[in-house]
Parts: C-alpha cells; sequence; structure tokens
C-alpha cells in the first residue's frame, strides 16, 4: 500500500524516485505488548529489527528475513505476520503483540503451557513463531480441525521437532484455554 | 560478556516431589524440560541477541564468481563513508594471522615450500588472489551498525579474471580445472581398505548385483544462522568470543591456530541456548576469526551475523554430496556373500575437519547384515563449491542409502521378496557382541524381533480400510497412484570419542604399528559445586542446541544426591575453563552426560560422608548418605549438604571436598575388544541403536509427487534417560530424513552458481510434508554403558532417508524404477518415467 502510495504522488509530482526527498528519520508510535512505543526511526529500518533492537524483545527472533520461516512471527492489529517483511514505518499506529508479552507474572499463556508439557521445542528458535500462530488461531476459532491447524501453521518452518508435538500442543492448548 | 543462563527446575512440575524426594527415580520419566520457561517467554539469550553497548558491526563482501582471479581490490569508497570504521582484506590478515587449519595433514599446496615435505593447504579467512566458490569471503567490512556495514559492502570494488569453474565431483577427478594449483589433483584424499576376503566372495558368488546411487548435497539448515561477537582486550592481549559454534571445547583450535595465540588466551564462550546446528555450526570459525580480528584491530567488540542467503551459499555448511558405485555378491540360496562399496564426496573448495565423515560409515559397515567380505573406498573431491562441514549422521547416512538400494536391486534381480532376503542376512541376536569386519563393535539388539514387530505393524494396514488394503491399492493404481512400503533395520552408531577422527591427518602407513596405549580419548567433562544454600551448580564442558542436556543431568543428579531437581542449577564452561573434551556430537550425551552424571554424583556423595566423618571425628562408616544429608548411623545427628559447603568453605581451597570435577572415560575404553580397532584409528562406536522403519508412500506418476502416508517406525536406544526426549529426538531425525529423500538439495548450476539461496528455494519440510509418526519402542539396554543408553542423537536423520528410498522402490517396482538419486524430486521421478514409458 506503502508502495502504491509512493508511486502515485511520484507521477502526480512528476519528480524521478531519486529526487525524492529521503527523510533520515520518522517518528512512529507503535502500540506493542500493551506498551505505546514513540520512536525516531530509520525508514529503512526493518519491523523484526525495531522490535529486537530497539523495543528489545528476545522473543522475536528472525531467521531468514525473507518471509519464509515465520520465526519472527508477531500481529499486528490481530493478525499474523512476519515483522521481516515489513518496515517499522508501516507499523506506525498499529497495535503489535509478541511473543513476550504473553506470559503474565511469571505464569505462562495456555500456548506457551501447552507447547512445554508437550515437548514441542527443542533448540527453541522457531518457538516464539510457532507459539504466536497458534495464539492466532486459537484467538478466532478454539475448535480447530487438523487440516485447519495445518493451515495456520503453514507458514512456519521447525527444523528440531518433525512438527508432531507441535501438532499435539495445539490440541492442548485448546484444552487448557476451554479450561 | 554474554550472560550464562543457568536452568533451574521445572516449579510446576516438581514442587510435589520437594520433600519426599529418595527412592522415586526421575531418571527414565519424561520429565519435562527445564530449559522451557526461559525460551517460551523469549527471556532467552541466542547469541544473535548479545550486542554489547560499544559494539560494531561486521559484514562481508563475497564472491559473485565460483571460480576467479582476484585482480584488485578498491577500497577508497568505502573507507570514505562516515559510518566505516575498518575494512580487512586477505593481504591485510595475512600479516598477523595463520590459514585456517584443514582436516587433511598431508596434501602439496601452491605455497612454495622450502623442502618437499608436502604442508597444509591454506585456507585464509578471506580470499587470497583467487575465489573458489560463490560466496567465499572477499572482504570484511566494520561499521556501526548492520544497515551501513551492507552500505559500505556495496561500495568496496572487486575486479575478478573469472576462471572456468567445476561443479560436478565426476568432472572434477578428470582434473581438467584445477582447484588448487599447487595440489596438482582434485582428488585430495583417497583410501582404500579390504575386510575379509572381497576377491574370493566375489568370484564364488552365483550372483553379482551392480547399481550406482546419487546423494544429493544436504545440510542441517538451523534456523538460527551463525552468529559472533568478538572483543580483544589490549591489556591481556587476550580474545573473548561469544559464539554458536558447535564442539566449542574441541574445535576452538580452529580459532585460536588461526590467530596465532595460545587456547588460554582466547575464551570462546557460548550461550545456554543455541537455535539448532545438527553439525553444522562445527565449521563457522571463520566468522569467529574475522570478528576476532576485527575487534584487535579496532579495540572494539565486533558482531557478525550470518544472514539467510550468506548461510546457504557461503557458509561452509553443506555436507556429503557423494555418487556410489556399489556391487554385491549373492548366492543363489539368498546369502549376502559380499559388498564392494566405491564412493567420491564432493567436499567443495576446501576439505575441511569433518573430513573423517568418509570414515564413519566403517562403524555400520554392513548395516544389519552378515557380510564377512567387504572393500571399502573412497575418493575426496574438491570442486568450486562451498566447503563440507557435519550433518546429523556425519557421512553416514548416504552409506545406508546405497547399501540399503544395491539389496533392492538384488532382491529384484533374484526375483526373491525384499523383506525375507533382508531378514534372512539379518545379525542374529545370539551373535551380540557383534563384530564387523571393520572392527567395530555392535553391542546388543534382536534385529530379527523388531523387523518382525514392524511388519506386524503395518499387516493392520493391509486389512480391509487401511492404507494397503490390496483393493484400495489396486484402486488407486489405476488413477497411476502407485502405494508402497519396504521395511528394514537401520543401526545408529552411537558415541565416538578417540583419535580416528584424525585418521587422515595421520601418516596411514604408521597406522598398524600402533599400540592401544597410542590412543588419544576424548572423554566427557562435569564440574559440580554444592552452595551454602544447599543449592547445587553443575557446569557442562559441551555446548547445547536444543537436546536438553540441562533436563538430563537435572534429572540424574537430582537422583544421584537423592534432592529435588529444583535445587540445581545446569550451566555452561567456556573453552578456557574446560578441559578439550569432546562435547555434543556423534550421539554421544545420552551415554557420556549420563555416565558423567553418574560418576560425579557418586564422588559427590563420597566425598560429602567423608567430610561429615571428619566434622564429627568419627569413622567414615559411620555416616551415610541420603536424601541431600549426611547422617550419623545409630544417632539423631544428621547435616545437610549446604551446612557441609560451609564448613567445606573453611577448608583450603586446595583441600576442598565438595566443588570436585569429573571426566567420564569413553564406553569403549575398558573393553579390550576395542583395542584393534582403536589402535589401527578406525571408528569406535560402541553402541549401536537400531530401528526398523516402514514408511507407505504414494507416487502419483503422472505428477512425480510423492506423499508419506503413514511413518511407521519401531525403535531401540537402550534404556530411555528421558523417552519424550527420545521421541523427539526420532521425529525431529525423521523430519530432516524426509526432507533428504525428498525436498531439499543445494543443486549448482553449470557455470557454478548455487540454486538454492533461499529458503523458497532450499525446501525444508513443513508441516504440509511430515506424515502421521506411528512410533514403538523397544528397549535392549547397552551392555557397555553406564546406564544401559546407547546414542540416540542422530538415527531418524540416518535411517528415514533410506527406507523412504526402499519404499518408493517398492511402490515402482511394476515399472521397474529404483530411486537411485535422491531427493526424490518430481522432476527427477517424471524423468525416470518418462524414459521407461
Amino acid at each position: 500500500m506503502l508502495l502504491t502510495h509512493l508511486i502515485r504522488s511520484m507521477s502526480e509530482n512528476n519528480m524521478a524516485l531519486s529526487e525524492m526527498p529521503k527523510p533520515d528519520r520518522v517518528k512512529i508510535t507503535i502500540t506493542v505488548n500493551g506498551e505505546k512505543i514513540t520512536e525516531e526511526v530509520s525508514p529503512r529500518l526493518k519491523l523484526s529489527d525495531f522490535l529486537r533492537n530497539t523495543c528489545e524483545l528476545n522473543g522475536v527472533r528472525v531467521g531468514c528475513e525473507h518471509g519464509v520461516c515465520g520465526v519472527c512471527a508477531v500481529t499486528m492489529d490481530g493478525n499474523l505476520m512476519k515483522s521481516c517483511l515489513s518496515y517499522a514505518v508501516q507499523a506506525d499506529g498499529s497495535v503489535i503483540e509478541t511473543v513476550d508479552g504473553l506470559a503474565e507474572d511469571g505464569s505462562l499463556h495456555p500456548v506457551q503451557q501447552a507447547f512445554h508439557e508437550s515437548h514441542a521445542l527443542q533448540c527453541g528458535f522457531c518457538t516464539s513463531g510457532f507459539v504466536m500462530a497458534t495464539k492466532n488461531l486459537l484467538d478466532e476459532n478454539i475448535d480447530p480441525s487438523p487440516e485447519e491447524i495445518e493451515a495456520a501453521l503453514a507458514g512456519n518452518l521447525c527444523r528440531c521437532t518433525g512438527y508432531k508435538n507441535i501438532f499435539k500442543a495445539v490440541d492442548r492448548a485448546v484444552e487448557l484455554m476451554e479450561e | 560478556m554474554s550472560k550464562s543462563y543457568v536452568s533451574s527446575g521445572n516449579k510446576e512440575d516438581t514442587s510435589h516431589r520437594d520433600d519426599q524426594k529418595s527412592k522415586e527415580s526421575l531418571t527414565g520419566t519424561s520429565y519435562n524440560r527445564v530449559e522451557d520457561h526461559r525460551i517460551l517467554t523469549g527471556e532467552s539469550e541466542y547469541i544473535h541477541d548479545i550486542t554489547p553497548d560499544d559494539c560494531l558491526h561486521l559484514a562481508i563482501v563475497r564472491s559473485p564468481h565460483p571460480h576467479a582471479k582476484i585482480k584488485s581490490i578498491d577500497t577508497n569508497e568505502a573507507k570514505s563513508h562516515p559510518d566505516c570504521a575498518l575494512i580487512l582484506t586477505a593481504n591485510d590478515i595475512k600479516s598477523q594471522y595463520n590459514p585456517m587449519p584443514t582436516g587433511l595433514g598431508k596434501i602439496y599446496t601452491d605455497t612454495e615450500s622450502d623442502n618437499d615435505e608436502p604442508i597444509e593447504l591454506p585456507e585464509w579467512a578471506l580470499a587470497n588472489g583467487r575465489t573458489r566458490f560463490v560466496g567465499e569471503p572477499v572482504v570484511a567490512v566494520v561499521a556501526t551498525d548492520r544497515y551501513s556495514a551492507e552500505d559500505i559492502v556495496d561500495l568496496v570494488e572487486v575486479e575478478y579474471k573469472p576462471l572456468k569453474p567445476v561443479t560436478d565431483a565426476i568432472d572434477a577427478r578428470k582434473d581438467e580445472v584445477i582447484i588448487h594449483q599447487g595440489v596438482g589433483t582434485n582428488v585430495a584424499d583417497t583410501e582404500s581398505f579390504e575386510f575379509g576376503n572381497p576377491k574370493s566372495a566375489f568370484k564364488d558368488a552365483d550372483y553379482v548385483i551392480q547399481g550406482e546411487y546419487s546423494w544429493g548435497r544436504i545440510s542441517g539448515v538451523p534456523l538460527e544462522t551463525a552468529g559472533v561477537v568478538a572483543e580483544y582486550d589490549r591489556d591481556t592481549d587476550s580474545f573473548s568470543i561469544d559464539c554458536n559454534i558447535q564442539l566449542h571445547t574441541l574445535v576452538d583450535d580452529t580459532i585460536y591456530r588461526t590467530l596465532g595465540y595460545d587456547p588460554k588466551d582466547v575464551r570462546v564462550n557460548v550461550p545456554s541456548d543455541i537455535g539448532g546446528s545438527f553439525g553444522t555450526k562445527i565449521a563457522i570459525h571463520r566468522y569467529c576469526c574475522l570478528a576476532a580480528m576485527a575487534s584487535q584491530q579496532i579495540n572494539r567488540p565486533v558482531k557478525f551475523e550470518e544472514d539467510r542467503i550468506e548461510n546457504l551459499i557461503g557458509g561452509d555448511m553443506h555436507c556429503s554430496d557423494r555418487e556410489y558405485k556399489m556391487r554385491m555378491a549373492v548366492d543363489e540360496d539368498g546369502t549376502m556373500r559380499g559388498l564392494d562399496i566405491w564412493f567420491i564426496d564432493d567436499f567443495g573448495a576446501f576439505p575441511r575437519y569433518p573430513v573423517n565423515q568418509v570414515v564413519k560409515p566403517l562403524s555400520v559397515l554392513t548395516n544389519s547384515y552378515m557380510i564377512e567380505d567387504v572393500s571399502y573406498e573412497y575418493e575426496l573431491v574438491l570442486t568450486n563449491k562451498t566447503s563440507q562441514t557435519a550433518y546429523r549422521g556425519f557421512g553416514v547416512p548416504p552409506h545406508i542409502y546405497a547399501i540399503e538400494m544395491i539389496i533392492d536391486e538384488a532382491a529384484r534381480e533374484l526375483n526373491i521378496d525384499p523383506t525375507e532376503f533382508r531378514r534372512q542376512n539379518l545379525i542374529q541376536p545370539e551373535q551380540m557382541p557383534y563384530r564387523l569386519p571393520s572392527k567395530n563393535i555392535y553391542d546388543s539388539g534382536d534385529y530379527p524381533q523388531i523387523l518382525h514387530r514392524v511388519n506386524e505393524l503395518i499387516d493392520t494396514e493391509r486389512e480391509e480400510g487401511g492404507l494397503l488394503d490390496p483393493q484400495i491399492v489396486k484402486e488407486k493404481r489405476t488413477e497411476g497412484k502407485y502405494r508402497g512400503v519396504q521395511p528394514g533395520v537401520i543401526i545408529e552408531p552411537g558415541v565416538s570419542g578417540s583419535d580416528w577422527t584424525d585418521r587422515q591427518r595421520s601418516d596411514r602407513s604408521q597406522l598398524s604399528d600402533r599400540d592401544r596405549s597410542d590412543v588419544e580419548e576424548l572423554p566427557e567433562y562435569l564440574q559440580v559445586r554444592i552452595d551454602e544454600d544447599g543449592s547445587v551448580t553443575v557446569l557442562l564442558a559441551a555446548d547445547s542446541s536444543g537436546q536438553g542436556h540441562q533436563t538430563i543431568v537435572s534429572q540424574l543428579l537430582a537422583d544421584e544426591l537423592e534432592i529435588s531437581p529444583e535445587k540445581i542449577n545446569v550451566g555452561y564452561l567456556d573453552s578456557v575453563d574446560a578441559p578439550t573434551v569432546y562435547g555434543s556430537a556423534a550421539s554421544r550425551m545420552a551415554v557420556m552426560l549420563s555416565g558423567a552424571a553418574t560418576g560425579i554424583g557418586e564422588k559427590l556423595t563420597n566425598n560429602l560422608q567423608l567430610l561429615a566423618s571428619e566434622h564429627w571425628d568419627c569413622q567414615f562408616g559411620e555416616v551415610h548418605y541420603r536424601n541431600g544429608s549426611v547422617e550419623r548411623i545409630g544417632s539423631e545427628n544428621k547435616i545437610s549438604i549446604g551446612e557441609l559447603a560451609k564448613i567445606d568453605a573453611d577448608r583450603a581451597p586446595d583441600k576442598r571436598l565438595i566443588d570436585v570435577s569429573y571426566k567420564y572415560d569413553h564406553p569403549a575404553t575398558n573393553i579390550e575388544a576395542f583395542d584393534e580397532a582403536f589402535a589401527e584409528k578406525l571408528p569406535v562406536y560402541p553402541t549401536a541403536s537400531f530401528g526398523a522403519n516402514a514408511p507407505i508412500v504414494e507416487v502419483d506418476i503422472h505428477t512425480g509427487d510423492v506423499e508419506i502416508l503413514a511413518f511407521y517406525t519401531v525403535r531401540d536406544c537402550g534404556t530411555m534417560l528421558n523417552p519424550m526426549i527420545v521421541d523427539g529426538q526420532a521425529h525431529g531425525g525423521i523430519a530432516q530424513g524426509i526432507g533428504a529423500a525428498l525436498l531439499e538439495e543445494f543443486a549448482y548450476d553449470e557455470s557454478g552458481q548455487p540454486q538454492a539461496t533461499m529458503l523458497d528455494e532450499y525446501l525444508l519440510p513443513s508441516v504440509m510434508n511430515v506424515p502421521p509418526i506411528i512410533m514403538e519402542h523397544t528397549i535392549t539396554p547397552s551392555p557397555f554403558t553406564e546406564t544401559g543408553a546407547k546414542g540416540v542423537g542422530e538415527g531418524g536423520m540416518i535411517d528415514a532417508p533410506a527406507s523412504i528410498a526402499s519404499s518408493i522402490n517398492d511402490a515402482l517396482e511394476p515399472l521397474g524404477i529404483v530411486a537411485d538419486r535422491i531427493p526424490v524430486t518430481p522432476n527427477r521421478l517424471r524423468q525416470k518415467l518418462r524414459d521407461c514409458e
């Protein structure tokens, strides 16, 4: 959307890209895990780097930076998204949730608890993405079919578990969330 | 620099055990992992999360050419960038540092040596005058942040003169294009073994079956890429290097030798959590060295975080890439008489440390079959590809695949049932422990029984409505969908730990003169300290990348000390504080850590009793250790381990009794039957886990697509220390095996350009590709190990590719097709189908 807007404004002003003003910093405000954060950022700063480095959220991890592995998944305004495919400026005004904000007072969110009980993580590098994808699924659909689970997790890669226990964890999370 | 995360017990699961701990054993239970909480909440610190405040960032200019002369490097514009802090080229590092160690000792090089003695092939951390693969680092750039560093990378002008590349190992053998001029040949190493009398076996046998099989270049591709933060300290002239290297206490030599420092001056430290490795991160030392060199030049911490494209094309992390020529001698009655194994392995541009993965298959030379007469020859070939490292199974998966394929072809040619053919030749339980012709020994197991069991399981699928219901199979075939399954028994060699690993750096003509006492061994090491609050701190000398070592040690030590696992914290030693041990590779840790934990537990309880008896001024025999305290027999007196820690703290440091360390020797050390293999530097793997797989596949002959409908497996890894973790290892290994069999490959085109540069080109299995896994276990404890456990880290990746290929053979038997090349991609399979139409 940003790009089309840019192209339109370029043609309207009949201005070549190289002549476009290049702001060094852009002021953005993003609500991250309930906290409103206002920062001046470089327009090319990736959202994943903003969350990791500016907001110091280690739960957001980066695995490929080309939108395949899903390790960096977060929710933006309630929708699951890969934060490596967005610039921080594109998230201006949005509400973002990351895995870092799920546990309350040290007790795990039911999805996290289910992953723990089901041994659905080994090295854990992909886990934040899977937890966010699972939470996003169950927030919308508390009784997903196996096909729906598969579809919801198809954008995330895990190299350790072989997925069997991740499947199990989704079922367990449903149980825990219904309790 | 990094916080060392120590684990502490999972509170929600263990509170009920707090006061009654004693006889109830945690070992053997599916105790939930102590690592999970910090990972799930984002509190864990992986290497990418470590960024000191004054840290600078390194980025790399890489070669776009597979083979080229570097004519010039212009860094002027790059240096003028306001954020540029440092630029390094080969010329800059050659004056102060060394080339990186290679895997081969004796090889002629393009460096003029003063005498006729061959010297090591130099591999500089930055390309020296010539590039030999796409992605090879040429220039290192350091800047205030990674974004700027990458801008500066674009400003470096390198002028190349492209040379003709060679990326096919068979072509490379012809030596028309030479990768290293001074070596004179691309066949950097070769060795030929004969066991028994293969010549006469092949002469006498009724049939000789031949086949050629190809194993595509694959790797572990962990989701976390390599990372390093290096800091040079001018005051002490030493380095501190945080990184996610695997085997940090063993392969730290690749870093300190390159830097030209003593081991004590290069402190290599790993985070508690590493985002997967599977062997691949053993060889990330180039990055560690570059960051360390840069830090020394500018006296600031320097961080490098590999990106995914760098990882896939130039991360020094591809693995086995083999072409096999197999021959099998078979008698009319189905007796396997002999095997003749020849293969080449494409190691890419430099023969690095894991060259010994071409030798490891000797530890499972004939897989689960009794074959006495075997010849085995390899050629290690260099090409214009990124160098090899280790990957789960370490050279064994292609070997097992090639054996299972020649067996399928032999069964076809003799027109015998392939399952019966296998069963007939299995090593029998009464032959255990079974000594292979290559002198490794299988410890225990009933192979016919496990094959029988997996057959029983798939028989249920032959019933009405099952996946293999003959009626359904027939109907499917009319739609062009061919179903098949081929059970077989496959061995996972476990627990390496001697100097066979440097066989190829040895003078092999002298090995037969070696004595058992010449053998260097690599034990596993633990340190334990009891604190005055009664908590126990355990420090490992191994690194962890998802295996759950902190959990396993907590379980074992809680049992040994009869205390709650919550009181046990597990952390890691760096390369300076730890002795040189082996670490987590070669399916070692279940056996080695459990042996070490048991040993150190015994030592500690003994010392605690000694301390208490001294305190009470009584005989050693008058005290007794129980439930975290020492009791004085026949009295109410008891003293807790925390109080004993206070008493111990008053003693002179060298007299302390409860700050102890322990080395657990390799389980084969005291077993004489292994002596010959040890002395001759043949691979010794004293545990043989085994499994019988039966993946049911469906091949669509119209699309070439292979779907695994269900993966049946019955597995045996001896005593299971934590069944939940054992299952997890098997699931993950099988998934990687599915990737190897059907999806993954680092292909190169003829011009030498890598074809898998992103994760949508190198296809990792997703939730869509992994079928239901139906798994059972049998338990045959190892007679050789402390706890009866066997190695279990690599099994699925070793056995699944061969099993899947074999099931495809069964499915396509009516069409006469053999899965002679993996991965079996739709395109390849369609090509074959077209050829036979």
